[in-house]
């Protein structure tokens, strides 16, 4: 405490723990919600019977709820909880408006109810971990908003000169959650329920995952390292290793992290100098990414004692390491030759459960067992119970990474497997599943074990809640309130670096800059200029019932489970059809390239199979294609097409740049109508089917046979090449 | 109360005591330890691996993803065995599918392969389903003597949803699968899909 100080007079305050309470009960209340999803997830991947034939139960529809309810409700919250709670002790202040923080809770949680309405309704905009509706999409702005007013005017009041390491991570998750969830929700509503992305194709898809891939890492790795940086010398009472490696890692983080999107899109139809951008700068975020786990667990240099008893350090310290091991891991997946074997495989999912589970999961859980106890003044109830759950969930994830570890290898291996004779060895992509479904039953057996492991620490928590003492009263703390007039001794001497901790407003514009940089370069060529797409294209617009297909398609969440992005690989050639172009998605508001194919490529599906292979196989997938893990979709068969809207739909398409004429925007639902009774006579030709033209099941079959359906593109794009690829489909 | 003026608690290590900083947060310290050795080179590594990537493939020979693909496909296409017609796998001869349409292993093979590939359109018993009866005297495609079966079934009929077999199956699923077809002919099995195509008459 400098000399200047003590002449300040002191102010007295009281921390709003109230509100740290309430995030961290919702915490724990969204975090079951998440896990239970996850499991109902994993077991109706294990056995398709679990989706019940119930749409909104059914797994395309399921996960993206599980996926939101565990990065936004359980994640979201955990941050909330320990962003209050740590910013005002390191502030000396009080959080800034008392109002702001309720608007705040509630409003997140207002937003976490609704996506859990709408999800298993179809409700969707179908892009991974962006799926919820235009008006969700505000109040996640908004309450963004009230967040940020909340936790910067805490900063601006504060009574600590500088700002700690923790504070500098708090900063870069809220400049840049804002920035990329206002970029990749840029969209035109069709309805309360709908709304079509102002991006399309490539565009889309190179958007949507430098959002996916950020969100990673300014929603699930920034504010964890900042909760880390605070909780873990607290708990351990030991002084963090090294302020150096602080500021190196965080900048190296914060400015390389972002480039990193595209390793999503590896081998597809994205510009291939985007391609390397997004692999090098992933390999490049190895180090960086470690700088975090180093100083966390060399902190706990001579304390490794307190970590086999303390609950606190011991899911602190093993969260690090599975920190450090997801991103050692997920560089590696980046590398273009490894990406081609583990892409679209449960080896990703290993990947993300590893980071989710181990890193985020056990980190809130050390931060709540030390925010429980010291928020209502007792000790923890039982640190045996804290040991089970220790256990149990850690034997949960293992179980859970190495079986799919397994399956994705497995898969991988066996997709790209080509005989002596230069055919697949397995060119069923079922008999792959056959080989793995197995390990899904490990696999949810893992995510089971996690999820008692979990149950365990709520009774925990429980009783440590009934031992706090009664009457609690408010505790007053005492700082100097911090001199607006800079000392001159402080402000221009010293390293830059200490100067600039101490410069809130300097220090943000600088971590808006950095990630900023980044983004520019990579996303701003391919969004202004449009040669990705020939002025000539000879792709044609979906008509009327495709785009009622398309939409239903995304509705039921079909691309969780299958891409439509052939690869510029030769097992993906041989096995769908010829590497997809990027003009072929070039009207596809949203892409649908998707990111797991827990069934084929449907890129080039089209007219592979007749109108009654679709309409049997998505009545009983099993008549078709024995030994499918895929549900049934009775309700398609009952449900009737809104031909009404599609006037709307096309209407804002046309202002998207699709170019659909006027008239054609006039009599989309008559096209539409025309379109489906030609395809319902087909299919019911020997005994006619009343009313089938109506129902939904006949959109989707006109959009499935359009995949991949652009003969004149094709046959052009042949000609133009030098060496064309044969073709053997 | 709590004062947040008392010093920390923190345990500092003996070799330790001459990098702690003037830093204090409500009571955490820092530590000015070096930046490990090991961490830096690895980090200066991953950058020039980096940036001598980015110019191999940016600026530099290294080949496209399409490049890569096209030679990919090339030594594929080398492994394929000579093809009589062209068309994508060779179609077996009428000796091999006469030999295999008289031996029982072969059948037995063939239908294998037609519970796996064939049965979901076809019915299990050939009786038709999403595709045509294959036990009658009808044909859609050719006369439905061997030679033709063999022909569908190589090139498939894409515009009605069947696919080409040729790049999927060995040469001898192929002429087992062929010749097991040809052995449902006149089986008449119950829930036969009504005659479609050309009437024909067989001779073997």
């Amino acid at each position: 405490m400098s000399k200047t100080e003590l002449h300040q007079p002191m102010e007295t305050f009281a921390y709003d723990d109230e509100i740290v309470k309430q995030f961290s009960l919702a915490t724990i209340i969204w975090g079951g919600v998440a896990f239970l999803v996850g499991i109902i997830c994993a077991l109706q991947l294990a056995d398709w019977h679990l989706n019940f034939g119930l749409s909104w139960l059914t797994f395309g529809r399921l996960r993206p709820l599980h996926t939101n309810a565990a990065i936004f409700a359980f994640g979201g919250n955990a941050i909330f909880a320990g962003i209050y709670y740590s910013t005002q002790r390191l502030c000396k202040a009080r959080l800034f408006n008392d109002t702001l923080s309720k608007i705040h809770f509630w409003g997140w949680q207002l937003i976490i109810v609704s996506a859990a309405l709408t999800l298993p309704f179809g409700i969707t905009q179908g892009k991974e971990y962006a799926e919820l509706e235009w008006p969700i999409d505000i109040a996640i702005t908004l309450i963004w908003v009230v967040f940020a007013i909340n936790f910067f005017g805490t900063l601006w009041r504060r009574r600590e000169k500088h700002m700690y390491v923790a504070l500098w991570f708090y900063i870069a998750t809220i400049v840049t959650v804002a920035v990329l969830h206002i970029v990749n929700s840029v969209e035109v509503p069709v309805s309360w329920y709908q709304s079509y992305p102002v991006y399309a194709g490539v565009q889309d898809a190179l958007v949507q995952w430098w959002y996916g891939h950020n969100a990673v890492a300014f929603f699930l790795t920034t504010p964890f390292l900042g909760l880390m940086y605070f909780f873990i010398p607290k708990a351990a009472n030991r002084p963090v290793y090294s302020y150096r490696l602080s500021i190196v890692h965080f900048w190296s983080l914060v400015f390389i992290y972002i480039w990193a999107g595209p390793h999503h899109l590896l081998y597809t139809a994205l510009p291939e100098w985007a391609q390397t951008l997004g692999m090098v700068f992933s390999v490049m975020l190895w180090a960086p990414s470690w700088g975090g786990m180093i100083n966390g667990l060399l902190t706990l240099r001579g304390s490794w004692d307190k970590v086999r008893t303390e609950p606190v350090l011991k899911f602190m310290a093993t969260s690090l390491t599975f920190y450090g091991m997801a991103t050692f891991e997920g560089p590696l997946l980046s590398i273009k030759s490894v990406s081609a074997l583990g892409h679209y495989t449960d080896w990703i999912i290993a990947h993300v459960h590893g980071g989710t589970l181990g890193w985020n999961g056990f980190l809130t859980f050390g931060m709540l067992y030390y925010l429980v106890p010291a928020l209502y003044k007792t000790e923890l109830y039982s640190k045996r119970l804290a040991n089970i759950h220790f256990w149990t969930s850690t034997i949960g994830i293992l179980l859970y990474i190495i079986s799919m570890w397994t399956s994705g290898i497995t898969q991988g291996l066996m997709l790209r497997a080509i005989d002596s004779t230069g055919k697949l060895v397995y060119p069923d992509f079922v008999e792959t599943i056959v080989r793995i479904a197995p390990l899904y039953w490990i696999r949810a057996f893992g995510g089971t074990l996690f999820l008692a492991g979990f149950l365990v620490m709520c009774y925990n928590l429980y009783k440590t809640w009934q031992l706090a003492p009664k009457n609690q009263k408010q505790d007053l703390y005492q700082a100097p309130a911090l001199s607006k007039a800079i000392p001159a001794d402080d402000n221009n001497s010293g390293p830059w670096h200490r100067r600039l901790e101490g410069l809130m407003p300097a220090f943000s514009i600088l971590v808006l800059l950095g990630i900023v940089l980044g983004s520019a370069i990579e996303i701003l060529p391919t969004l202004i200029v449009h040669t990705y797409a020939p002025a000539n294209s000879k792709v044609a617009p979906y008509t009327p019932l495709e785009l009622a297909g398309r939409d239903l398609y995304i509705n039921e969440g079909c691309y969780n489970c299958h891409s439509q992005m052939i690869r510029t690989l030769p097992e993906d050639v041989l096995r769908y059809g010829k590497a997809s172009l990027p003009e072929e998605s070039m009207y596809d508001h949203p892409f649908q390239w998707g990111s797991k194919r827990t069934g084929p490529d449907l890129a080039r599906v089209g007219g592979k199979y007749p109108d009654l292979w679709h309409y049997r196989h998505m009545l009983d997938p099993r008549s078709v294609t024995p030994n499918s893990i895929m549900p049934v979709y009775p309700w398609l068969f009952d449900d009737k097409t809104d031909f009404a809207i599609l006037t709307k739909k096309f209407s804002v398409m046309q202002s998207l740049g699709v170019p659909y004429t006027d008239d054609e925007v006039r009599t989309a639902p008559e096209t539409a109508r025309a379109q489906a009774m030609q395809i319902a006579q087909g299919l019911s030709a020997d005994s006619p089917i009343k009313g089938l033209e109506d129902k939904k099941i006949i959109a989707i079959i006109a959009y499935l046979q359009r995949l991949g359906k652009n003969p004149e593109l094709l046959n052009a794009a042949e000609k133009s090449e030098a060496q064309p690829a044969p073709e053997v489909q | 109360m709590s004062d947040s003026k008392l010093p920390p608690k923190n345990t500092i290590l003996s070799d330790e005591k001459a990098l702690l900083l003037d830093h204090d947060y409500d009571g955490i310290q820092e530590l000015d330890h070096p930046l490990p050795r090991w961490w830096v080179w690895g980090f200066v590594c991953c950058v020039i691996f980096g940036i001598g990537y980015m110019g191999y493939y940016m600026t530099g020979p290294g080949p496209s993803s399409k490049q890569e693909l096209s030679k990919a496909m090339a030594e594929i296409e080398a492994l394929k065995p000579p093809s009589a017609n062209g068309s994508a796998g060779s179609e077996p001869s009428a000796e091999e599918l006469m030999k295999a349409f008289k031996d029982s292993a072969s059948l037995n093979h063939g239908h294998e392969v037609y519970t796996t590939k064939c049965l979901a359109c076809h019915g299990d018993k050939g009786q038709g389903l999403i595709g045509p009866n294959l036990t009658d005297d009808f044909w859609i495609h050719g006369t439905g003597n061997l030679a033709d079966v063999a022909h569908v079934v190589t090139t498939g009929v894409p515009e009605k949803g069947m696919p080409p077999w040729g790049p999927v199956l060995t040469a001898t699923e192929l002429k087992d699968v062929v010749a097991f077809v040809h052995s449902l002919h006149g089986t008449n099995p119950a829930g036969a899909k009504p005659a479609q195509g050309n009437q024909q008459t067989f001779k073997d």
